[in-house]
C-alpha cells in the first residue's frame, strides 16, 4: 500500500510539475506567435493537397485555385493585406499533420475532416468548418432513383477497410434494405466498375462524387443524389498552441459567412462601406474596432471580401455554379436559407 | 374569335418570316452578344424572335440542370422558393428536399420579394414586347403568337397582383445568368416540367439577396 501510495503521490507530483510546464508554455509568447511570424515573414505559409478538383489545384503556371487556396488567400488578406502573399506547399494525406506540427506551414487548408482524436491525439485545432462534406450516392438517371431509401437491392462500389465501406453497410441496414457492396482497392477502380456495370451504385464523399462523375463519359447522365449518410466536416487546421492564430483562422471563417448574410459581396463593398445598417457597418470595419482587438487592421473583413468575395462567392466559384463540379449548396447553406452556416455576430 | 386568331397567326408568320430573313443574314450564332465575364454581371442581350435553339443548346450543363436536391425549408411541399442571388428555382417537396431549376433572372425579378401565388398558367403564351424594349430593339414585332421560337417559351406561370411571370425561353444559353429583360425564365423543357407540377394556387416565395 505504501508503495502504491508513493507512487500514486510521484505521478501526481509529476503531473503537477508538467502541467506547470504546460502553463508556462502557454504563457511564454516566443513559441506560439504565428501571427506575429506571419506577419514580421510578410507571407502566409499555407498546406494544401496535392490535387483535389475545386480544393485545391494548382496550374501549369504553378498557380493554385480552388476552395481551400481561396480560404488562405482570405487569411493572408486579413492578416497581411494582401491575398498574394502566400506561400503554397502541397502535402500528402501523410505528411499534412506533421507539417503543421513542425512549423513548416502555418495554417493546413486541405479537405481535412475535423474529428476529436485529430485534435486530441495530434495537438490540433480545427477553428471553423468550411465545407460540410458527408458520403452520398452516384448513380445513373436512367435508374429513376431519386432518393437513398429507393437503393434496395443496389450493387454499391466502396473502397474497402475504410469508413466509408462501414457508412455504407450501417446506413442499408438501418433502412432495412438490401445491398451488394462491390469491395475495391481505390477510387480509380471503383470509378472503373461503375463504368464497367460491375455496380450500379458508387458510395464516397459528395464532394468526391462529383469530381469522379465529370470522368464519366456523360456526366449528365448521372446523379448523385441529395442524401447525405455521414458527417465529414472539412475544416483548415491550425496547431493546437496558438489561440490568438487559432481566433484569427475562425473569424476570417465566420466573417466570410456572415458577409453572405449580410449581402456584402466583392463586388458591392464599396456600397457595404456607405451602408447605415449597423451589422454592416460593423464588418466591413466603418464602425468598432473589432479587428485591432485581435491584432489586425480595422478593415481585415473588407479585404477578405474584396481578395475572395463573401462564403457564397468562394463556393460557386470553385464547387458550385461557376465550376465545373456544379455541387449543390446543399447544407453548405446559410442557416437563413436552411442550411447549417452559422457564424456569431461581429460585435 | 377563331378566325380573328388565325388572322393573327398570318401576321405572326409574316413576322418570323422576316425576323429569320434578319437572322439567315446574321452570323451563325446563336447569341447576340457576348456572355459578361463577371458571372452577375447584367447581360444586355437583344430578343430573338423566331429563332429556334438545337437540341444541343437546349442541353444545360450540369449545375443548372434540373435535379433533386437537399432543401430544408418551413414552406409547405409544394410551395415555390426563388433564390435569385443563385439563380435557382426550388419545388418543394418536403423530407428536406425540392426539386431545382436553373433560372435567368430579368431585370424586373431583381425588383421585389415576397409572397405571390400562381393565377394562371397558360401554355405557349402569345408575346408583346414591352415599349423599352420596342425602344431598344425597334425592329421587333408588336406581337408574337404563341409557338417554337417564341420569347415566351413554351409555358408561362402567372404571378397574381403582379405583371411578372415564370416562364420558357428561346435562348436557352441564358439560363445562370442576370439578362436585361423579362422575370424568371427557364428552358423550355424545365418550364414544362414545371408547369405539370404546379397547379393553379401555388405560393411562390421570392428570395432576393439582403439589402446593404
Amino acid at each position: 500500500m505504501p508503495a502504491s501510495q508513493i507512487a500514486a503521490f510521484t505521478r501526481t507530483a509529476a503531473l503537477a510539475a508538467g502541467l506547470a510546464g504546460a502553463a508556462l508554455a502557454l504563457a511564454a509568447p516566443a513559441a506560439a506567435q504565428t501571427l506575429k511570424a506571419v506577419k514580421d515573414r510578410g507571407t502566409l505559409n499555407c498546406g494544401i493537397s496535392q490535387g483535389v478538383l475545386g480544393f485545391s489545384t494548382i496550374d501549369d503556371k504553378g498557380v493554385a485555385s480552388g476552395f481551400d487556396v481561396d480560404f488562405c488567400r482570405a487569411v493572408a488578406a486579413a492578416v497581411l493585406g494582401d491575398p498574394t502573399k502566400v506561400k503554397f506547399t502541397p502535402l500528402s494525406t501523410t505528411d499534412r499533420f506533421t507539417a503543421l506540427k513542425s512549423g513548416q506551414i502555418d495554417i493546413l487548408s486541405r479537405n481535412s475532416t475535423w474529428t476529436m482524436s485529430r485534435e486530441t491525439e495530434l495537438g490540433l485545432a480545427f477553428p471553423v468548418v468550411t465545407y460540410f462534406d458527408g458520403q452520398g450516392f452516384l448513380l445513373p438517371k436512367s435508374r429513376n432513383v431519386l432518393s437513398a431509401v429507393e437503393l434496395t437491392g443496389s450493387k454499391v462500389c466502396v473502397q474497402a477497410g475504410t469508413t466509408t465501406d462501414d457508412n455504407l453497410a450501417d446506413y442499408f441496414s438501418a433502412n432495412g434494405m438490401k445491398f451488394e457492396a462491390v469491395k475495391v482497392a481505390n477510387a480509380a477502380e471503383a470509378l472503373a466498375a461503375y463504368k464497367a456495370g460491375t455496380c450500379n451504385v458508387l458510395s464516397s464523399d459528395i464532394s468526391q462524387l462529383y469530381g469522379e462523375r465529370l470522368k464519366l463519359d456523360v456526366p449528365t447522365d448521372h446523379l448523385v443524389l441529395p442524401d447525405v449518410i455521414s458527417k465529414e466536416p472539412l475544416a483548415p487546421v491550425v496547431r493546437n498552441d496558438d489561440f490568438q492564430w487559432f481566433t484569427v483562422v475562425k473569424w476570417v471563417g465566420f466573417a466570410l459567412i456572415n458577409a453572405e448574410e449580410a449581402g456584402i459581396t466583392s463586388r458591392n463593398l464599396p456600397d457595404a462601406m456607405k451602408s447605415t445598417k449597423p451589422d454592416v457597418r460593423r464588418l466591413v470595419g466603418q464602425d468598432g474596432n473589432f479587428g485591432q482587438q485581435i491584432g489586425l487592421s480595422r478593415d481585415w473583413a473588407a479585404a477578405v471580401i474584396k481578395a475572395v468575395g463573401n462564403y457564397a462567392e468562394m463556393f460557386e466559384r470553385n464547387l458550385g455554379t461557376q465550376s465545373r463540379l456544379g455541387i449543390p449548396r446543399g447544407v453548405n447553406q446559410n442557416w437563413l436559407t436552411g442550411g447549417i452556416l452559422f457564424a456569431p455576430p461581429i460585435r | 374569335m377563331v378566325k380573328d386568331k388565325s388572322t393573327w397567326r398570318v401576321r405572326d408568320a409574316l413576322f418570323a418570316m422576316g425576323v429569320a430573313a434578319v437572322m439567315a443574314a446574321a452570323p451563325a450564332t446563336a447569341q447576340t452578344t457576348q456572355r459578361p465575364s463577371d458571372p452577375h454581371a447584367e447581360w444586355d442581350l437583344e430578343e430573338q424572335p423566331g429563332y429556334q435553339p438545337s437540341a444541343s443548346e437546349e442541353r444545360l450543363s450540369a449545375q443548372w440542370e434540373r435535379q433533386p436536391v437537399f432543401f430544408r425549408t418551413n414552406e409547405p411541399a409544394g410551395t415555390i422558393v426563388v433564390n435569385t442571388a443563385e439563380r435557382y428555382l426550388y419545388v418543394v417537396q418536403g423530407n428536406n428536399r425540392a426539386m431545382r431549376y436553373g433560372i435567368g433572372v430579368g431585370r424586373e425579378g431583381f425588383q421585389w420579394k415576397g409572397l405571390v401565388t400562381i393565377v394562371r398558367k397558360q401554355e405557349w403564351p402569345d408575346w408583346r414586347p414591352p415599349p423599352e424594349m420596342i425602344q431598344r430593339q425597334p425592329y421587333l414585332p408588336r406581337f408574337m403568337a404563341g409557338g417554337p421560337g417564341n420569347p415566351m417559351g413554351a409555358r408561362a406561370l402567372y404571378l397574381g397582383g403582379t405583371v411578372y411571370r415564370i416562364h420558357g425561353t428561346n435562348q436557352p444559353w441564358t439560363i445562370g445568368s442576370s439578362v436585361s429583360s423579362g422575370c424568371f425564365r427557364l428552358v423550355n423543357a424545365d418550364v414544362i416540367d414545371l408547369y405539370e407540377r404546379i397547379p393553379v394556387g401555388t405560393r411562390v416565395v421570392v428570395r432576393q439577396a439582403a439589402e446593404l
